[in-house]
């Protein structure tokens, strides 16, 4: 390591902020005491992203930020430390956004002597990122422009060295179509947000990264034998065959028996092919080999390739369950190879196969209606379960080629130009497109979406148990459950390791801050840390609401199809959520926060938060939260009885 | 006859484990199928995303023979 900042407790030492625009490359000490407060990772993210883009900055523009943080356990002897995670102000939701991924590119950055990565501006032309150890520079990235991501990254490793780890984005990204991804590894994806959108529109093609250091930690001698004993623990543990050999894959079965798997763009919540796109399809036809990422030896990665009549043989990482759903029975697809397929082209082109798959759902449910015709498409039709189709359409969006504008900018976006009432079925919140579970008969799923900080994600808060095990026509008792769940599983994201493994193989949340405290020298307890994590949600939410200037209520509803539309088929048939649960959830979700019932936050929990300077800016706008009658609650969120992790 | 069950994650507590951390030990009278097995424990199978046994995957049909250990792989939590 070359770098002049030496670092310890967890951290590389050095923070790098670089403008784009100018060329400047500055390198300071990372600043411990905003390490400590906000916990590396997204919670760092969001306080810089609220101190440093002003209000009114355009996320395409050189004012919004697009930020790297690996956390402060990124790279240590930890299980699965492998994480990144990437932020900015989100082109497809407006708010603070911020995504992370796996592979090796975190550690990279850590061992290279990094702890952030701040840049700033739009650089002048094509240009990627070149970090090897104490060398950084801004370099031409016109030869590796127009290259798909999966292209890109073996392009690099053979001008560059197969030891540099690097993410890249695809045509998507470079053509700001918004819920664009960043790639690394040949599949590992940081996809929610339009992160990769950001990278483009900054003309940052992608990042390359060696590093070659170690990093200190607090206490390496508990630390090795407390982390030891959990990998002894969790190398006999049950779930870990099949996680080896499945990956998440197998899940879409499940989600199809308990008819929660979105279907033709979540129509219905039940898939009469489900069986032919789940995992064990998956390993019998399409496997090529099991993949892991930093420190890992649950390898859920699955390295398959599509086979399909009359296409070339495409080689990928996938499909996870995400996009098993979302790319699978969402779009009506019913054998493993054309998911994997289109798995394949969405990841070349550098698009979310989430929100991707929730797009071409939402536009090929235009076309079974009427309101998108063949002259729309190029003469293409656009129908459930053809990989010809779904592929032309995509690249219609890739390329902003008629309708495919439309298209670029999500479904939220989408539906407001094409209209007739299609607003109901377009399936987000806040302009990002829901996850693969279908809410209506699941109400704390629901609620997850809808108050999830970055629009509708399932990694905040997942309930499907739950709602099973307390009774799927209640929503009582779902608020503070969502809520805890909110603050607990983003701590992985500030801290970047994998929050898979612990939460599938029995770690305790008192074991992981144990691990914490062995690296980094916080002396934290799980109280401390999920109140930090309520104060990162808090920022989060305050920045939303000063960018998007309305009521927060205003911007958590899900698409009317939540509760005008019961479910039509399948095993949950007749069910669904009504107007008034909606409404209900949310009156106790903000009520368990210490928010008014607008969905503000009170000037009391943000004091409680030390959010002080926040409330200051809200109440500025107008957007403060009245005071509650019986006062703030003490602690916001619950741990659910049985173990929901 | 006996079978033993295994499981983890959200599914342990359900299970209540009485061998070690994550098997219960089922005494069972004659050939049963999984389903049968798992109602008599009073675990609802909607709990149950995958059944392995012996590093194959198996459904709530499946009869286990005397000795088997079947796993049980609970839902993923979000990924």
């Amino acid at each position: 390591m070359a770098n002049e900042f030496a670092g310890s407790g967890g951290l590389a030492g050095t923070t790098l902020r670089i403008n784009l625009t100018t060329g400047e490359i500055k390198k300071y000490p990372t600043d411990r005491k905003l390490m400590r407060e906000w916990f590396g990772g997204r919670g760092v993210v969001a306080k810089i992203l609220y101190d440093e883009v002003p209000r009114d900055a355009d996320p395409f523009g050189p004012e919004n930020l697009f930020i790297m943080s690996a956390g402060v356990m990124s790279g240590c002897f930890i299980p699965a430390g492998a994480k990144i995670g990437f932020g900015s102000i989100s082109p497809l939701t407006n708010g603070h956004g911020d995504s992370n991924m796996g592979g090796h590119l975190g550690p990279a950055l850590k061992f290279a002597g990094y702890d952030l990565v701040i840049m700033s501006g739009i650089a002048p032309k094509p240009t990627y990122l070149y970090i090897d150890d104490g060398t950084v520079e801004l370099r031409d990235a016109t030869r590796y422009w127009g290259l798909g991501s999966l292209e890109c990254e073996p392009a690099m490793k053979k001008d560059l060295g197969e030891d540099f780890e690097i993410a890249t984005i695809g045509p998507a990204g470079e053509n700001g179509i918004r819920f664009s991804c960043i790639t690394h590894d040949f599949g590992r994806q940081a996809g929610r947000t339009g992160q990769g959108a950001v990278m483009g529109s900054k003309k940052l093609k992608a990042i390359a990264i060696r590093g070659t250091g170690s990093l200190k930690v607090h206490d390496l001698d508990k630390l090795t034998e407390h982390v030891t004993a959990i990998i002894q623990r969790t190398k006999a543990h049950p779930n870990m065959v099949p996680w080896q050999k499945y990956g998440t894959s197998f899940f879409v079965g499940w989600s199809n028996n308990n008819a929660v798997l979105p279907t033709r763009n979540f129509q219905t919540t039940y898939f009469e092919d489900a069986e032919a796109i789940d995992g064990p399809a998956l390993v019998e036809k399409c496997l090529i080999t099991h993949k892991a990422c930093f420190g890992c030896w649950m390898n859920c990665g699955k390295y398959t390739k599509a086979v399909l009549p009359g296409k070339e043989t495409v080689y990928l990482e996938g499909p996870e369950y995400e996009t098993g759903a979302l790319c699978g029975s969402n779009l009506g697809m019913t054998e493993i190879n054309q998911v994997c397929y289109l798995n394949w082209l969405m990841d070349n082109v550098g698009m979310d196969t989430m929100s991707g798959g929730g797009v071409v759902a939402f536009g090929m449910e235009c076309f079974q209606r009427g309101l998108i015709t063949t002259d729309d498409l190029e003469g293409h039709t656009l129908n459930w379960g053809s990989v010809e189709d779904a592929e032309h359409f995509v690249d219609m969006i890739v390329h902003r080629r008629g309708i495919g504008e439309y298209f670029a900018g999500g479904t939220k976006r989408a539906a407001e130009k094409i209209g007739r009432g299609s607003e109901k079925f377009a399936m987000q919140v806040k302009g990002q497109e829901m996850s693969g579970y279908d809410g209506r008969y699941a109400p704390g799923m629901m609620l997850a979406y809808m108050t999830c900080d970055i629009g509708a994600h399932h990694n905040r808060a997942w309930t499907i148990t739950i709602d099973m095990a307390e009774g799927q026509d209640t929503i009582e008792g779902r608020a503070n459950v969502v809520i805890y769940m909110q603050h607990i599983r983003p701590l992985f994201d500030c801290w970047c390791i994998c929050r898979l493994f612990w939460g599938e193989l029995d770690i305790e949340p008192e074991e992981i801050v144990e691990a914490l405290n062995y690296i980094t020298w916080w002396n934290i307890d799980v109280a401390e840390a999920l109140k930090t994590s309520d104060k990162i949600w808090n920022l989060v939410r305050c920045l939303y609401l000063e960018r998007n200037q309305a009521n927060g209520r205003t911007f958590d509803y899900p698409p009317a199809r939540a509760w005008e539309d019961k479910i039509p088929s399948g095993p949950n048939a007749g069910k669904g959520l009504s107007w008034e649960q909606v409404e209900g959830m949310l009156d106790d979700y903000y009520a368990c926060r210490g928010w008014d019932n607008n969905g503000n936050p009170s000037r009391e929990v943000l004091h409680d938060l030390k959010l002080d300077f926040a409330a200051d800016n809200l109440e500025k706008i107008g957007l403060l939260g009245k005071p509650l009658p019986n006062g703030i609650p003490a602690v916001r969120g619950q741990r659910y009885k049985a173990k929901a992790f | 006859m006996v079978v033993f069950l295994k499981a983890g994650g959200q599914l342990r507590e359900k299970l209540k484990p009485d061998v070690d951390h994550y098997t219960r030990k089922v005494k069972i009278d004659g050939e049963k199928t999984v389903a049968e097995i798992l109602k008599d424990i009073s675990l609802d199978p909607a709990y149950v995303a995958l059944i392995h046994v012996d590093g194959k995957v198996k459904d709530l049909s499946y009869k286990p023979s005397d000795g088997q250990t079947i796993t049980l792989q609970p839902p993923v939590s979000g990924g």
